[in-house]
């Protein structure tokens, strides 16, 4: 098996099982750890502040909206690419009916896409830059926020190289480029559950855990 | 300054006081800095960017990489940030998309110095008159029962037929002070008796621990003692079982 193929098969299997598997286990863990030392959570427990403080955080209802409307807008509009590009590419839908699920969804005008990839790429330069430049943020910043945020980057890099062929004219990137995406993007699934990407789905979680409190306090959410 | 520490009463003390919530907040910070400006040390420093509150907690992400491996210069500088940073108000908590609540953080540092016995001097004496006494004043309880019986006999010049209950079993009210009262401003403990007099209510004072209301030991995360504290005042309120517990302002 040549590295091409290890990468498209078996190295794919194992980065969407670390990420199924680890942040079933992240949330696991959450919920058994919590049991027996959080229990606070569970004796004010209220779905009512759950949905109330998830739906404030979810959609553009919040604080920091108000507080800093730039910056809040720019994390929902990188976040909503994030997840609706990779999952309703017509490319990558191509290889769900391919493969052995035969999964088949309506995708989104290529266009789109391109324009989706773009927002997003411009977004995680601004918020590199961000880091570097502004003394707050750049104190508080570790390298692996900076590393991450490339992490998170390089597959939309990479996706939008192969699919314009800008880079073709070099000889290896252009050979390999669709090599350089597959590996981009299982590098981000296998380290979502491992790293602070795991506010993925950690997210849900905290946020509710603070709802209950806040809420019950008669606190803003 | 470079005295040694026991990493492992460090690490035995944090590790099982790390819940789900601490453990994920440790973790998941993006350092987005959303809470900086919700900070009123921050604020009130001119930017300070030293004074975001995601950064004053980054001991505790440090003392957990590290294992506890860390020389008493180190908690003195944790110390400064805990106790003169941040008085635990929990506004960042209200502007952090993730809702790390960063007092509780905070609070579970000041625990950690508390158990290596760095407490700020005040907070201590009064945590040891709170064991010894019952209260953070050191009030014992002949000087109690007698300021209350004083205090009777002269607002009842004032009011006549005014009454201050001690220990009156079967009372609606019990009520309890700040410790500073019967010490400093036994006034205060006069002025309430006239209002409870003229609204006609029944009430009574406790003789034994637990009317100090002040439950300082908190500050210092000192749980055991804030217990305790806590405990006396209802065990006394079972005792004269009594409806309802008012505290002062």
């Amino acid at each position: 098996m040549d590295f091409y193929s290890f990468v498209e098969g078996p190295l794919l299997w194992i980065a969407f099982l670390t990420f199924i598997i680890g942040t079933v286990m992240r949330i696991a863990m959450f919920l058994a750890i919590s049991r027996k030392r959080d229990q606070v959570m569970y004796r004010y427990f209220s779905w009512k502040y759950v949905f109330a403080t998830l739906g404030r955080w979810l959609l553009p209802l919040n604080k920091d909206v108000a507080k800093n409307p730039v910056f809040a807008i720019l994390v929902y509009v990188f976040h909503i690419c994030l997840l609706v590009v990779p999952i309703w590419l017509s490319g990558h839908i191509i290889l769900w009916e391919e493969s052995r699920f035969g999964w088949s969804w309506s995708p989104i005008p290529e266009s789109w896409a391109d324009w989706m990839t773009l927002v997003l790429l411009g977004i995680a330069v601004f918020f590199f830059l961000r880091r570097l430049i502004s003394p707050d943020i750049r104190l508080i910043s570790t390298l692996s926020d900076y590393l991450l945020i490339a992490v998170t980057a390089l597959p939309f890099m990479t996706g939008y190289f192969l699919t314009h062929g800008t880079l073709d004219g070099i000889a290896f990137l252009g050979d390999n480029m669709q090599l350089i995406h597959m590996l981009a993007g299982e590098l981000m699934l296998i380290l979502i559950p491992l790293t602070r990407l795991s506010h993925a789905v950690l997210f849900f979680f905290s946020r509710a855990a603070t709802g209950i409190e806040i809420g019950r306090r008669g606190y803003s959410m | 300054m470079t005295e040694e520490i026991n990493p492992k009463e460090i690490t035995d003390f944090l590790k099982p006081k790390m819940g789900a919530r601490f453990k994920t907040w440790v973790e998941i910070c993006t350092h987005c800095g959303m809470c900086a400006d919700t900070c009123h040390f921050y604020l009130a420093s001119g930017n300070d960017p030293k004074m975001i509150p995601s950064y004053k907690v980054r001991f505790l992400k440090e003392l957990l990489k590290k294992k506890g491996r860390v020389d008493k210069a180190y908690l003195e500088e944790i110390y400064k940030t805990v106790y003169y940073e941040c008085n635990m108000c929990r506004r960042c908590t209200l502007y952090c998309p993730f809702g790390i609540d960063i007092a509780l953080l905070i609070s579970l540092l000041r625990g950690l110095l508390h158990s290596q016995g760095i407490v700020p001097e005040g907070l201590l004496k009064s945590i040891e008159n709170y064991k010894e006494f019952g209260n953070q004043m050191a009030v014992s309880k002949e000087d109690w029962v007698e300021t209350l019986e004083w205090c009777e006999e002269e607002t009842a010049e004032e009011l006549v037929g005014l009454k201050i209950p001690i220990d009156k079993k079967g009372a609606k009210i019990m009520y309890t002070v700040n410790a500073r009262e019967p010490k400093f401003y036994p006034q205060d403990i006069m002025e309430v008796a006239k209002i409870f007099h003229v609204a006609g209510e029944d009430w009574t004072f406790p003789s034994e621990k637990g009317w100090d209301d002040t439950n300082l030991a908190m500050f210092a995360s000192d749980v055991e003692t804030a217990r305790i504290v806590a405990e006396n005042t209802f065990k006394r309120a079972d005792e004269l079982e009594v409806e309802k517990i008012a505290i002062t302002e």
